[in-house]
């Protein structure tokens, strides 16, 4: 039996640290990875029990999804020929934002993307940057239990019976406060950019509870600390079947949009995986599980849901000729104004 | 914040000792961090301040004071500072009066067990996360919150008393938060004082009362400084109380801060404010150190 040498012995164990160290690198090499946002709860539940899994194996992928909002501020700070994320999913309004910036491209071609051939027009209007995959219904939700009649208008949050129970959003943080901001103007004066008038209606909802994001008013209601606030559908419809006593009224004036919105990153070093994510997020099949799962409405035409969500979510023709898409780019510009303005009425 | 008092403190060593001490080099990796985590973030954010855009993404940047000018030009952002600094100073005030006694109480407390006892039910509520305490606290001081619907049901009230979405609801959640800062501090620094100190001047008449005000008091201002500066930095740069108990009543310049970078991302503007909070409260702090070391005489603070 020939004796290890001490040399030979330490040349092995080199090695092997080398191999081991390196392995990881390997396999990197051969598996691309794809860098996305997505949002956290019931959504990123089936995003990574299912939606996930099945694009790596169909795509020979990795995805790594980073949940914790704020994506923009982290988007920003990372340098763009090799941003932090190829696919960003936020709301409209940052979309703006972003493309304004640079940081995301501003609109796929059916060859890039093929089933935007079946998206409604809304998810690709000039409102929206790259593509609406879903859409929710800004309008408002109420208990059942207090004795309110259920809301038909959008006036109707103004009730001064519900003082102390009314509930909207930190204006500067949230686009659904931003979204009823805009109506308000539509409502009371000339149109959604009539900021004047909103300022003034505004102020006549006084005193109103405010919160930072939409998971808080579903508490706020589903705590009966608001009676009536500003939520987008998904936020009630999702309590169905759960006995609770809240529902959701679509005011006659009509809904705004909250899009779900897709856009990729200029220095994606993976733009083709970046795109085929799209796509898959647009796949019939995709946005039915993912539509009735979280009570969402489907962007793609071709999608047949089953009969309870058909009855309430936005998927037809028609239905969709209600949502309204606020001009975020306009709203954007006026942000800081807006901001100061706002704070400085709802203060004491 | 803490550096402050250090730098007061450092001269004064280093006056004892000539020559760096073997022992001094142990500092070295908290320098290292202090640098690298404290010096090199806030030089960026200072710089930040000064350019009309974000570097990383836009080459055309320029100089500019345009944030700072903003600042100055609308009295929305210098009432956002003042009810900054006003929430820190209430809230140091009244967790220094709430944790005084019970530092005194836990220093001289003779039982172990007691004194485990005390320490864990002080030490306690630190484990779970400042969200969950200001949760709980909504609970209770929400209008449908505990107090509330007792006081409702017991029919004392009609409408809900207004504690929470303000000022006062968030000064009491901060208070709660930061009063453990507060007693271990002061534990230490009580604990040290000999008692016989005290023994003496009761030998030599003083009431009670007055060997407090006059031995024990004086003696523990250096656990007050610091106990202070540490509530008052953590209050003035608490940002999910206030946001969550204020409502649209309070707004503070660390919730500005978070809202240009979060939902304007303006971060030049950020780092202005960032700028701004940072230098009034270094003069305050400077100040409140000038003012107890006269009070108590200088030997007490070194």
């Amino acid at each position: 039996m020939t004796r290890l040498s001490r040399r030979a012995a330490l040349k092995v164990a080199a090695a092997s640290a080398v191999a081991t160290l390196a392995a990881p690198a390997i396999l990197h090499a051969q598996v691309k990875t794809v860098k996305i946002t997505t949002w956290g709860g019931k959504w990123g539940d089936i995003m990574k029990a299912s939606v996930l899994p099945a694009f790596e194996k169909e795509f020979k992928c990795t995805v790594s999804a980073d949940q914790a909002f704020p994506f923009l501020p982290k988007l920003q700070a990372s340098s763009k020929s090799d941003p932090l994320y190829d696919v960003l999913h936020t709301n409209s309004n940052e979309q703006w934002m972003a493309v304004n910036e640079g940081l995301v491209m501003p609109k796929f071609t059916p060859k890039e993307v093929p089933n935007i051939a079946d998206v409604y027009p809304y998810a690709v209007s000039d409102k929206i940057v790259g593509v609406s995959i879903f859409t929710s219904a800004i309008g408002l939700g109420y208990r059942t239990d207090k004795g309110l009649t259920p809301p038909k208008s959008w006036k109707d949050l103004a009730d001064r019976k519900l003082d102390g129970a009314r509930g909207g959003y930190l204006i500067p943080v949230n686009s659904l406060g931003q979204a009823h901001l805009m109506m308000l103007g539509k409502l009371y004066g000339k149109g959604m950019q009539d900021l004047d008038a909103a300022y003034k209606a505004l102020e006549q909802l006084k005193p109103i509870k405010m919160v930072d994001f939409t998971g808080q008013m579903e508490k706020m209601l589903l705590a009966g600390e608001v009676s009536m606030g500003i939520i987008h559908d998904s936020g009630v419809l999702r309590y169905e079947g759960q006995n609770q006593p809240v529902d959701f009224a679509i005011p006659s004036e009509g809904v705004m949009a909250l899009e779900q919105v897709l856009a990729v990153t200029p220095g994606s070093k993976v733009k083709e995986l970046a795109l085929a994510y799209v796509d898959f997020m647009l796949r019939p099949d995709i946005q039915k599980q993912l539509s009735e799962g979280v009570w969402y409405s489907p962007s793609n035409k071709k999608v047949k849901l089953d009969a309870k969500y058909d009855a309430r979510l936005f998927n037809t023709e028609e239905k969709v000729a209600k949502l309204i898409q606020p001009d975020w780019n306009w709203y954007n510009a006026r942000k800081d104004d807006i901001d100061a303005k706002v704070a400085r009425l709802l203060k004491g | 914040m803490a550096s402050v008092a250090l730098d007061d403190v450092a001269p004064h060593q280093a006056m004892r000792r000539r020559g760096v001490s073997p022992i001094a080099w142990l500092a070295a990796p908290a320098l290292l961090l202090f640098v690298i985590f404290f010096v090199l973030p806030f030089g960026a954010m200072a710089v930040l301040s000064l350019l009309s855009g974000n570097p990383a993404t836009n080459p055309n940047v320029i100089w500019t004071t345009r944030h700072y000018e903003r600042f100055l030009g609308d009295d929305l952002y210098s009432d956002a500072l003042w009810s900054t600094l006003r929430i820190g100073l209430i809230t140091t005030v009244f967790s220094l009066l709430v944790g005084y006694p019970l530092a005194h109480w836990m220093a001289r407390m003779k039982s172990r067990i007691g004194h485990a006892a005390l320490l864990m039910a002080v030490i306690a509520p630190m484990l779970t996360g400042i969200v969950v305490r200001t949760f709980a606290w909504m609970t209770i001081l929400q209008d449908k919150g505990v107090i509330n619907t007792t006081l409702i049901g017991m029919g004392l009230i009609a409408k809900p008393l207004p504690l929470m979405y303000n000022e006062f609801g968030t000064i009491v959640a901060l208070v709660h938060i930061y009063v453990p800062f507060m007693v271990l501090t002061l534990t230490g620094v009580i604990g040290r004082i000999d008692e016989r100190l005290e023994q003496a001047a009761r030998n030599l008449g003083a009431t009670r009362m007055r060997a407090f005000i006059e031995v024990t008091l004086p003696l523990s201002m250096p656990g007050i400084l610091a106990g202070s500066l540490l509530v008052f930095a953590l209050a003035i740069s608490a940002y999910v109380t206030p946001f969550l108990m204020g409502g649209t009543n309070v707004l503070t310049l660390p919730m500005l801060i978070y809202q240009q970078v979060s939902s304007s991302f303006n971060v030049g503007f950020a780092g202005a404010l960032g700028v701004v909070l940072l230098v009034v409260s270094l003069f305050i702090i400077v100040a409140y150190n000038r003012v107890l070391a006269r009070l108590s005489g200088d030997e007490a603070l070194t």
